[in-house]
């Protein structure tokens, strides 16, 4: 009896299977090259998001607590009105001396952010002469390496540009809030108009444009030191923070790798 | 048996195989957003439409253009602060210089001078009820010189 399939037919198929995996990256890459042709995602004046890396860091010492920062955020970026949104912030932090006969070096932390300090802060209730130190610490998107929001995103609303923002797609996004449970920095919202998640975006609209993000815009200290990585200018101001202070990132040990760095910041603030 | 040579239960399971992916294949190319992948794992063209909003606030180099007369008179001090820091968001006003900008009172200046102790001590701050309560800020303080008085 002939067998109903020959050895030299199995090689055959076997080999022609083989060949079509083999060239399915191939086909990708074709494929994708054609899309590109057809839609290509291009951003204002012939951006390229490969060409840019940028990051923002805060020197904690020139902080004056003016507030604009917060209140630029919310014009430049229509945030909601309410006092339970924001992109960026400023936190107040009081430390108190020790009580009396009390072996400690510092006594209570109040830590205060009316509405945001978007309104700058009033004078604080606690007696001058009851206050060790105070400083303010200005908030945004921590710009994780390792984004719990983005590992959180069931749907990948949230991602990694290439030119290190981390933005989330509206049209993907199913408001489930995950991601703002899972932000240790509390960075994110929920849009109460969209019922979408939102954030900080490192004003995407403003650099792509050659524009500064408008809390730098507006910062009148330079407490908020902004450029672009791949592209350092002569007396480049990232270069020159990291010359000349010691950095850190806030919470280090849940290992999110933040690439906001902080200058001259105590061990209170989270 | 037929001409492939295949039991036809085996032939149907080829069939409806080949069916399911090839459904899978058109599915996924017609419903894939054009530039997924552009980048990385998401829509590319979602860059683009963060970056299509309009900027609120022009930036400091707009403003050189019609007023370059005030930046360069600008002394120590408010020399490196940005003109929309006092002034508000103004590209309504660079697009269009009838629109005015925000009218300024004795609160813009408090709002960065009034004293704080969490402000850094360097920083030159006022008590407004010690500081000539009763008369505005900008009658002894030019606003773009502020050493110098009217
Ligand atoms: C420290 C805050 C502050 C900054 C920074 C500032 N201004 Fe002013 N500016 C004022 C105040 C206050 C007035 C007076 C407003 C009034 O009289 O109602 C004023 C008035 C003006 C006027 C109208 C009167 C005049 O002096 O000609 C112009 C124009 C002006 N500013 C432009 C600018 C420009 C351009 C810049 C950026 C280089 C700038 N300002 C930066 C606070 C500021
Ligand atoms: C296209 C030119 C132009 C540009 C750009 C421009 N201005 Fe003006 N600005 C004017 C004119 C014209 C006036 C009216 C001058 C007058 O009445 O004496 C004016 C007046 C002002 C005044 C006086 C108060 C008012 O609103 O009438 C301020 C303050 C001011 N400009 C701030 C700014 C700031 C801040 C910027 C940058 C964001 C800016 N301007 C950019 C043309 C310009
Ligand atoms: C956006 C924040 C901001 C606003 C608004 C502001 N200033 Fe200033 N001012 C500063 C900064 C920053 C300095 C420089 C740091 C310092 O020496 O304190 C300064 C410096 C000064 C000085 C000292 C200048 C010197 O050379 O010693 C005076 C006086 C002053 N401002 C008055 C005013 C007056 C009056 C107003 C309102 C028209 C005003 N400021 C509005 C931020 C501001
Ligand atoms: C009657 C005139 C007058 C008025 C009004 C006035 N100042 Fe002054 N201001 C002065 C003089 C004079 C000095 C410099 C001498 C001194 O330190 O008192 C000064 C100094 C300052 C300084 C620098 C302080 C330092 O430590 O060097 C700041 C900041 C300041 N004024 C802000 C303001 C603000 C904000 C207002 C409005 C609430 C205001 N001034 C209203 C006259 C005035």
């Amino acid at each position: 009896m002939k067998p109903s399939c020959s050895r030299r037919r199995l090689l055959g198929l076997l080999a022609g299977g083989a060949g079509w995996l083999a060239s399915l990256p191939f086909a990708r890459t074709a494929k994708a090259a054609v899309k590109n042709v057809f839609a290509s995602a291009k951003t204002p004046d012939g951006y390229n998001p490969t060409k840019h890396h940028w990051l923002m860091c805060i020197d904690v010492d020139r902080c004056i607590g003016c507030g604009l920062c917060a209140e630029a955020c919310k014009a430049e970026n229509a945030v909601p009105q309410s006092s339970n949104y924001f992109r960026t912030w400023i936190e107040r932090y009081i430390i108190k001396k020790p009580a009396p006969g009390v072996a400690a070096l510092r006594g209570d932390v109040i830590v205060d952010s009316p509405n945001g300090g978007r309104n700058g802060f009033p004078p604080t209730l606690v007696p001058k002469a009851e206050i060790l130190k105070a400083f303010f610490v200005p908030k945004l998107c921590n710009l994780c390496e390792h984004s719990p929001c983005a590992q959180a995103c069931p749907v990948g609303a949230t991602f990694d540009t290439p030119d290190g923002v981390v933005l989330v797609d509206p049209t993907y996004c199913i408001g489930c809030g995950f991601c703002i449970q899972a932000c240790p920095y509390g960075c994110r919202f929920m849009n109460p108009d969209t019922h979408t998640a939102e954030k900080c975006t490192l004003c995407y609209h403003r650099i792509t444009r050659g524009l500064q993000p408008a809390c730098v815009e507006v910062c009148p200290t330079k407490a908020r030191i902004f450029g672009d990585l791949k592209n350092p200018t002569e007396k480049d101001p990232l270069q020159e923070f990291i010359r000349h202070n010691k950095v850190f990132t806030l919470k280090p040990h849940l290992g999110t790798e933040p690439r906001v760095l902080y200058a001259n910041i105590d061990k209170e603030v989270r | 048996m037929n001409r492939f040579g295949l039991p036809p239960q085996i032939l149907r399971l080829v069939l409806l195989t080949a069916l399911i992916v090839g459904t899978y294949a058109v599915a996924r190319t017609l419903l894939t957003p054009a530039t997924f992948g552009q980048y990385g794992h998401y829509r590319g063209a979602a860059l683009e439409e963060t970056a299509s909003r309009k900027p609120l606030f022009a930036g400091a180099k707009a403003c050189d253009e019609c007023h370059s007369d005030v930046s360069e008179k600008a002394t120590k001090g408010h020399k490196l602060i940005s003109c929309e820091s006092c002034h508000s968001a103004s590209s309504a006003h660079v697009r269009n210089p009838d629109i005015t900008t925000v009218k300024l009172t004795d609160n813009s200046c408090l709002r960065c001078h009034s004293s704080d102790p969490a402000r850094p001590a360097r920083h030159k701050q006022v008590t407004t009820i010690e500081h000539y309560p009763g008369d505005h800020c900008i009658e002894c303080h030019l606003p773009h010189q502020p050493n110098k008085s009217p």
